[in-house]
């Protein structure tokens, strides 16, 4: 079964040059049943990404751009009356798709989002008097893009929970820049065939719920989180040169949901390997895609010119590996 | 912690039961001339190896030394043991050489090492017992330690001023000594020397892979396997807290029968209990592959 899921990642990387954490974040939500924000400039090959895993999947994708004047039922579906039958007939919305790309979810009004955030939650739509299930299953990948903060609604971190993991999505590198030309730039690009169907994912995902944590590598996933709640022996390096506590610059710590996404998403990385148990490199890989979008820093982590990432990358690095 | 002490503690009485007989055996005649307990430090430091020894001289020529019964070292994390007869016309001597790391600084207290015997000299079963050890590790942040170093320099000066004297006296035996030999040599060939004990030589990577094997061997546990794969770490020079993929991209890790072993003794440290007897296999497997490589 995992030489399916290394079929799968090699066919989307035959479309897809680089970005190698955007599909293991792919694989990860899928093996773990979560959704993905992705936070990145545009043009970075988010949206094929999630067009080439639908097709790879034999899956139905489905893309909404989010605007300020985006309503709910625009997402979810509506009742329409239909004349001829004299009723009310029932149009499900693009959320029925097993892989949404929500683009610039942050430039869309708090309903909205809240529309999109409870149906991934709950898996379920209600329109009108019914109740409409999700497809099976069913992955969310919503970006945000971090240049262009005019007139965007900031998603509060009590929503940002419910994604399993945050990525940060870089630019490619020359390199890897030039073999996008090559390979886009002359002559259409060959679909993506599909490896595998929607049935294997659900026999993945309960391969990857049985992959193995040792109670060490528990211990250390609770540790991960517990420092992000008291960070006072961690210090990172301002701006300034001056060496900051990182409690200073921390309101409030991850939740008890990200030492869940934390075990979710190690198992998933075990599979993705090829083990049926996880090691403390599998945790490490993705303690930072699961604390990220977790932790409330306050005004300092701007004025003293120190990166988000780099607190956390700081606080991980304090745990030892068991 | 208190896993490791355990599994030393078992380890220990594995080893102890590997060394001497079953219950109930026949006790060896054996004229007993010294037994005891030293150590190639007094002072160790905190995470840094040192070695325990078990002398034993006798008068009877032996294969093997057995109902001997090494200290329990609960404070202590058990890395190996190497065992060492030598027997020839002046007697055997039996040396076991325990390698240890003591993670806690402050003194440590060993008990001694017990043998049980007949004793040839009246035929009578009996029990001897080395001498105790008292350790003090040392290590970073020993505040006690410090406090006490003043008391401590005084102490040393005083056995240092009792050392000279002693030194005194025994180059006085000595010289009286060799004086009679001489005599003697003239009259009949003197008797072979016994056998000098070996110098305790810092361990090669090829003796703690052979420590290490052994305490894997004897002791099929999650513990011993998580001991082991640190002492392995440790051994190429890899930190306390790092991840298998730091240690990978160790210059140390390069050689594959080493990548392979640090692999294998990861999956012994993680993996779930039905695969764990095969994971500690795999790794025994490893570590002789990697012992190969060694020179």
């Amino acid at each position: 079964m995992s030489a399916s899921l290394a079929d799968l990642r090699a066919a989307l990387a035959l479309t897809i040059v680089g970005q190698e954490g955007v599909i293991e974040a792919l694989l990860l939500a899928l093996l773990g049943n979560g959704h993905v924000l992705l936070e990145g400039p545009p043009g970075l090959a988010k949206t094929l990404a999630c067009r080439s895993l639908a097709a790879a999947l034999e899956g139905e994708f489905k893309r909404i751009q989010f605007t300020p004047d985006l309503l709910p039922s625009d997402i979810v579906g509506t009742r329409v009356f239909d004349q001829r039958e004299s009723a009310f007939a029932t149009v499900l919305g693009p959320i029925f798709a097993n892989v949404v790309l929500a683009d610039e979810i942050n430039r869309a009004p708090a309903k909205v989002q809240s529309a999109l955030l409870e149906a991934m939650q709950e898996r379920q739509v209600t329109i009108g008097p019914q109740s409409y299930a999700l497809p099976d299953p069913f992955v969310v990948m919503a970006t945000m893009n971090p240049l262009d903060s005019e007139g965007t609604y900031a998603l509060p971190i009590a929503q940002m929970d419910r994604f399993l993991m945050k990525v940060n999505v870089g630019y490619p590198s020359p390199a890897e820049e030039l073999r996008i030309l090559d390979r886009f730039a002359v002559a259409d690009t060959q679909p993506v065939r599909s490896v595998a169907a929607l049935d294997d994912v659900r026999a993945w995902r309960e391969q990857a719920h049985a992959v193995h944590i040792d109670e060490k590598l528990k211990r250390y996933m609770v540790d991960l989180v517990t420092i992000t709640r008291r960070a006072d022996g961690v210090r990172v390096r301002a701006h300034s040169d001056e060496a900051l506590r990182a409690s200073d610059l921390i309101d409030y710590g991850a939740s008890p949901r990200a030492t869940l996404a934390l075990a979710f998403l190690a198992r998933g990385r075990a599979l993705l390997e090829g083990r049926d148990f996880a090691l403390p490199d599998d945790v490490r890989a993705v303690a930072a895609h699961a604390l990220r979008h977790r932790i409330g820093f306050n005004y300092r982590l701007v004025t003293e010119g120190v990166s988000a990432d780099r607190v956390i990358d700081a606080m991980i690095a304090s745990i030892p590996a068991p | 912690m208190a896993a490791r002490a355990a599994a030393a503690i078992a380890l220990a009485a594995a080893l102890a039961l590997a060394a001497g007989t079953a219950a109930g055996q026949s006790l060896a005649r054996l004229t007993v001339r010294s037994f005891a307990l030293t150590s190639d430090t007094l002072h160790p430091r905190v995470d840094e190896p040192f070695h325990l020894i078990v002398t034993l001289r006798v008068r009877e020529r032996e294969m093997q030394i057995a109902n001997l019964d090494l200290p329990l070292l609960a404070d202590v994390e058990l890395l190996g043991d190497e065992r060492q007869t030598v027997s020839g016309s002046g007697g055997t001597l039996y040396r076991e050489t325990i390698t240890v790391v003591a993670h806690r600084s402050g003194p440590l207290a060993i008990a001694p090492a017990t043998l049980q015997a007949t004793d040839a000299r009246d035929g009578r079963a009996k029990e001897w017992y080395t001498n105790g050890l008292t350790i003090v590790v040392g290590g970073a942040g020993t505040s006690a330690l410090r406090s006490g170093a003043a008391e401590l320099l005084a102490r040393a000066l005083g056995v240092a001023r009792m050392l000279v004297w002693a030194l005194g006296i025994a180059v006085v035996v000595i010289a009286v000594v060799m004086l009679l030999r001489r005599r003697r040599r003239a009259v009949a060939a003197a008797p072979a020397p016994p056998p000098a004990p070996p110098p305790i030589v810092s361990r090669s990577r090829r003796q703690r892979l052979d420590d290490a094997l052994l305490v894997l061997r004897a002791e099929r546990t999650r513990a011993a396997a998580v001991a082991v794969r640190g002492a392995v770490w440790k051994m190429i020079g890899a930190n306390d807290g790092a991840t298998l993929g730091d240690v990978l991209r160790r210059r140390d890790s390069f050689v594959p029968e080493t990548r392979e072993l640090l692999i294998a003794l990861e999956r012994s440290a993680f993996t779930y209990d039905d695969d764990l007897q095969p994971a500690i296999q795999d790794a025994c497997f490893a570590l002789e592959r990697a012992m190969e490589t060694v020179p």
